[in-house]
């Protein structure tokens, strides 16, 4: 049907050698579904700037390979490097299997298991989700009690790699937070290994009346991997969502956010900085549906390009007929580099109800010359003039990162992946 | 220690400076001063190296060098400080940055080792005191949200930090209230020595009630019309203009 179907007879023989688990039935049907449609391929309107071909092709090799599962040699010391770097607890997807599950036990407030554990069944509504669900070994399910407040942030930690052959790995995760449960997460994207490799995984989280959840995605991929990443957030009554994500990483990268208000009094704040330099392609599409009102939503993205690569940044806010008193504001901000690099920038909004504030504004732009002469005339060389202009453009969003005790990490990788920036910015 | 001879130079196709001479020796302060649209801002720029401007003929020699042939942060390493008539505002990075990056940049230039946050921190807070700045302004963002005198004050603190050789003050004192033109003046003052020179242009008399020059010019039509001691200023704040380019044209 598509020219990115994946083999029939290879990803069924990679489902069936899956563990047995109460996941096999669910698998079967998502396998159905994602031969039926195959990867969304540019034609689709919401993929017009994204081509999957390189990800079909790397899962094809690792289907002709035997579908063996990732493998990286020094996946534990990335993992051991990352709890150094951020002192909290972390839960570990290695390769899509979750590592070391007696340490699930014994975090305030919250129940972990695996969907195995509690027969949950994934669901598959896109090609995407369809993918993860039938290729998922096993899911990490995570209920926060009522009323519980939790300090310490949770850290979920995706790393994955492999060195020898093409990898493919899945994760899945689902968040419910119960009527005025409080938390904080910061969900890791790692990889490593010289082989190509594909991650694909899918978080849903649920917040009930009252819920409040602060939550940061840090994707950190080696400059050679792929990934697709889909998030769905749903909000009850009177509940926050706080969402800060921060793409430094990847060679392709497209990332999902998709929020449904459907409760009254809910606000959703979501922000994100995305940095590429040669030869990356970062896409971050976000949707909010505003089915009923009042209600709040704000979207803040900046992006900083060098060098010859491609971002994406489509924000789209939906408002229902009905959702009146609806307060949705978006914007987007791109500085550019290099004369090599491309943003394809789309907000949208899609009004369908009368009593609404609604307001969006991008913008795509270089240094300003008189900031930089400014700094110059103070003795500063003129890269590090230009740094320290890139640093501040960033900065905001750093600031504004829902989590306190990540800021100066995150203003360390920042920072690192700046400097790689290095010759893709024109002099 | 400053060489200006018939320096021309032009924005786009339009001549600004028609062939400027000046000679500035350490120790000495003068005044440029001269109507709007007279080239006083554009001969700063020039100095300072904005690419803005072409110059299309004459020389500027700086301490023997030729001064045309150096980058804007070479100039400034070198103990150029222009004073900006509108300092930039740069939301995200901090005075204290800047401050310190633009001291260890000359420093380092001058083969001194560069001063640590402790030093740093004991020498900023001095300087402010004498410019009546609370200290809390090292941690905004530079120029961010100041108030005209406050971004005035800034570029004060800003010299009296880097102590340069040769300052050029462009219209410092525009916009002051009394309190903050008389901090600036101390802290221009502070900084006369007879190893420095001091630069200051300006449209109005007032700022040289408090810094004395020794040396006062008038610039119109981008050429210096008229050179003459202090009593040169007296006389343009009573005469105006007019009356220097009407003598100039008789």
């Amino acid at each position: 049907m598509t020219a990115l179907a994946l083999p029939d007879k290879a990803l069924a023989s990679a489902v069936k050698a899956l563990p047995d688990n109460t996941l096999a039935a669910n698998r079967k049907a998502a396998l159905a579904s994602f031969l039926d449609r195959g990867f969304p391929t540019p034609r689709l309107e919401d993929w017009k700037y994204t081509d999957l071909t390189a990800v079909a092709e790397i899962s094809q090799r690792w289907l002709e390979n035997g579908a063996l599962p990732p493998s990286a040699a020094a996946l534990q010391d990335r993992i051991a490097e990352i709890r150094a770097a951020i002192d909290i607890d972390w839960i570990v997807i290695g390769n899509g299997e979750m590592l070391d599950r007696g340490s699930l036990t014994g975090i305030d407030g919250m129940t972990i298991a695996a969907f195995s554990d509690i027969a949950h069944a994934p669901g598959f509504d896109h090609p995407l989700a369809d993918l993860n669900a039938a290729l998922l070994p096993d899911g990490l399910h995570i209920r926060v009690a009522a009323n519980s407040t939790r300090a310490r942030p949770l850290g979920l930690l995706i790393v994955d790699g492999a060195d020898s052959h093409p990898g493919v790995a899945q994760a899945r995760i689902r968040i419910e937070l119960e009527a005025g449960s409080q938390a904080q997460f910061v969900e890791y994207h790692a990889s490593l290994g010289d082989a190509d490799h594909y991650a694909n995984s899918v978080v849903e989280l649920s917040l009930a009346d009252g819920a409040s959840a602060d939550y940061v995605r840090i994707q950190g991929r080696d400059p050679k991997h792929t990934q697709t990443h889909r998030t769905a957030v749903r909000l009850e009554a009177s509940s926050t969502i706080r969402y800060s994500g921060f793409d430094l990483g990847g060679r392709l990268v497209r990332n999902d956010l998709d929020i449904d208000i459907a409760g009254r009094e809910a606000t959703a704040l979501v922000g994100g900085l995305y940095i590429a330099g040669d030869g990356q392609h970062i896409d971050n599409h976000v949707r909010i549906d505003h089915r009923v009102g009042p209600a709040r939503s704000e979207q803040e993205y900046r992006g900083i390009l060098g060098g010859r690569c491609r971002c994406v940044w489509n924000g789209k806010a939906v408002v229902h007929a009905g959702a009146d008193g609806t307060d949705a504001e978006q914007s987007n901000h791109n500085l550019l580099l290099s004369d090599r690099a491309e943003i394809d920038a789309k907000p949208e909004l899609e009004i369908y109800a009368d009593e609404v504030k609604c307001s969006h504004g991008t913008t795509v732009g270089q240094l300003d010359d008189a900031a930089l002469f400014y700094l110059r005339s103070r003795g500063l060389d003129e890269r590090d003039a230009k740094r320290a202009l890139t640093r501040a453009f960033g900065a905001s969003i750093v600031g504004h990162a829902p989590i306190g005790l990540l800021t100066e990490h995150l203003t360390e990788m920042v920072e690192q992946r700046l400097s790689l920036l290095g010759d893709g910015i024109d002099a | 220690m400053l060489e200006i001879k018939d320096l021309k130079a032009s924005t786009g196709e339009t001549p600004i400076l028609n062939g400027v001479s000046l000679s500035v020796e350490a120790g000495e302060v003068h005044a440029i001063m001269g109507p709007n649209g007279s080239g006083k801002s554009t001969l700063a720029q020039v100095i300072a190296g904005h690419e803005d401007y072409v110059v299309t003929g004459g020389s500027v020699i700086y301490k023997g060098k030729d001064l045309l042939e150096l980058e804007p942060e070479e100039r400034a390493r070198e103990g150029i400080f222009l004073g900006f008539q509108y300092p930039v505002e740069i939301p995200g990075v901090n005075n204290a940055y800047l401050l310190k990056a633009a001291l260890n940049a000359k420093r380092k230039h001058n083969g001194q080792d560069e001063v640590d946050a402790f030093e740093f921190l004991k020498l900023a807070k001095e300087k402010m005191a004498m410019l009546d700045m609370d200290p809390k302004f090292l941690n905004r963002g530079v120029n961010e949200g100041f108030s005209g005198g406050e971004k005035k004050r800034n570029e004060i603190l800003q010299m009296a930090m880097l102590e340069p050789d040769l300052a050029i003050l462009d219209e410092t004192d525009s916009g002051l209230d009394i309190d903050a033109l008389k901090a600036v003046a101390k802290g221009v003052n502070a900084l006369r020595s007879p190893d420095r020179a001091i630069v200051l242009v300006t449209h109005y008399q007032r700022l040289l009630d408090y810094v004395e020059p020794d040396v006062v010019h008038v610039l119109s039509g981008g050429k210096i019309l008229r050179s003459g001691d202090k009593t040169l200023a007296l006389e343009l704040e009573e005469k105006g203009y007019d009356w220097v380019r009407e003598a100039a044209n008789a």
